[in-house]
């Protein structure tokens, strides 16, 4: 009878062995895919760039332009700070949304507060700012979820609910998100440097430079700003890929989350956890 | 009235580059033939319109212009007309009034005003369409 009773338990132990390792294994990739996420999201906060800065050094180059000595510089800069203040809720809400994830998956209680997200969303803050239906329903699902999270026993087998409801509004925060900073703000940048063609090809056409020396001085002046203005284009365009690329792996994470204990799962996120990686590194070489 | 969309407002502030760009261009090519002060006048149009696309990448979603889809149709139109051949126009004086027409649109979008925009982008068209003296 003991025997008996010994041979079942090892059996129970044999069988439950392999479906303990390959959780193991398919929570791990979630961790994994989620805290490189995380790193990708954070980049945000590197680049060395805003609408406010855009802004301001548009009125520095008009000054320049102008010849306007001033003691203090008169710069309206009111819509550059609403569109900053959008970017900056978006992006809070999706980096708390993958931390989110990533603390799950390791098993640990959420801390994220929704308040100051709400808070933004709700009050006269933004000034005349009007976000659409569908941004706005998609901060109150995640912004909900997110709550449940940190305040409910969500824990390792609710992972494949909290994928589930957050992957639409994390599918509308993240496109809106990737237009903001890689179309419109990288578009700026294009304003940035027509004006910068603009000032050197007066200059030119003025012919207020004589010396070959000073043409030349000014031709180079002219590339190097150039260089510095397409370098932070390609800045953004390489953030904004890898916000792309880690939507995509999250679609495919929602799709199969009815199999995250199957270990095919970390097969199909591998290509996107290594293409969210490469993108980092080309940030990360760019923001040098 | 709804906002426009992201797309839209791109688009928008594509042309006032374009447009910009081209006022830069017909400045360039006919730089001998223009007085100082048309230079002085059409630099300042050209950064206004620089300006213009900046504010409308900023405001981006915010806008509000439901009512003038189909002017955007029209701005698209032309911004692609002027953009093609301004630099090869032959009369000074029709180059310097389209650039004051395309400023005022300018303003009239940035101000949100549908009729402003309706208005100002008929004149438009009828500037640039004006047969050569």
């Amino acid at each position: 009878m003991i025997r008996r009773r010994l041979n079942t338990a090892q059996l129970l132990l044999l069988l439950g062995s392999p479906i303990w390792f390959f959780s193991c294994i398919n929570l791990q990739t979630v961790a994994d895919y989620s805290e490189t996420s995380v790193i990708g999201i954070q980049n945000f906060e590197q680049i060395d760039y805003s609408f406010l800065q855009h802004c301001l050094d548009r009125c520095t180059d008009e000054a320049i332009r102008k010849y306007e000595i001033k003691r203090i510089q008169d710069c309206d800069c009111s819509i550059f700070i609403e569109a900053d203040s959008v970017t900056q809720v978006i992006y809070r809400s999706i980096e708390g949304y993958f931390e989110g994830l990533s603390k799950l998956s390791y098993n640990e209680l959420t801390n994220y507060s929704t308040n100051g997200v709400m808070e933004a969303l709700s009050s006269d803050e933004l000034g005349p700012v009007k976000i659409d239906e569908r941004t706005v329903n998609a901060f109150s699902s995640l912004s909900n979820l997110l709550l449940r999270a940190s305040t409910d026993t969500y824990r390792r087998k609710k992972l494949e609910l909290y994928i589930e409801q957050a992957n639409e509004p994390i599918q509308v925060l993240i496109e809106k998100f990737g237009v903001i900073v890689g179309t419109s703000l990288k578009g700026e940048l294009r304003f940035k440097r027509e004006r910068l063609y603009g000032y050197y090809i007066e200059m030119k056409m003025n012919r207020t430079l004589l010396s070959d020396y000073e043409k030349g001085k000014a031709t180079s002046d002219y590339y190097q700003a150039l260089e510095a203005i397409q370098r932070k284009e390609k800045e953004l365009e390489v953030f904004s890929k890898s916000i792309n690329q880690i939507a995509q792996a999250h679609q495919v994470l929602y799709e199969n989350r009815n199999k995250l204990s199957v270990k095919d799962i970390s097969g199909l996120m591998i290509d996107y956890s290594s293409n969210i990686q490469d993108l980092i590194s080309e940030f990360n070489k760019l923001n040098d | 009235m709804a906002n426009l969309t992201s797309d839209q407002a791109i688009r928008l502030s594509d042309n006032f580059y374009y447009l910009s760009s081209s006022m830069l261009d017909f400045r360039v090519a006919n730089w001998e033939k223009l007085s100082d002060d048309d230079i002085k006048e059409l630099s300042d149009i050209q950064y206004s319109l620089l300006s213009f696309g900046e504010n409308i990448l900023a405001l981006s979603t915010t806008l509000i212009m439901d009512e003038v889809v189909d002017s955007l149709g029209k701005i698209n139109t032309i911004t692609q007309e002027i953009k093609d051949s301004i630099k090869d126009l032959k009369n000074i004086q029709k180059g310097l009034n389209v650039a004051t027409g395309i400023l005022i649109l300018g303003a009239m979008i940035i101000n949100r005003d549908p009729q402003g925009i309706g208005s100002s982008l008929k004149d438009l068209f009828e500037l640039w369409k004006a047969p050569l003296d």
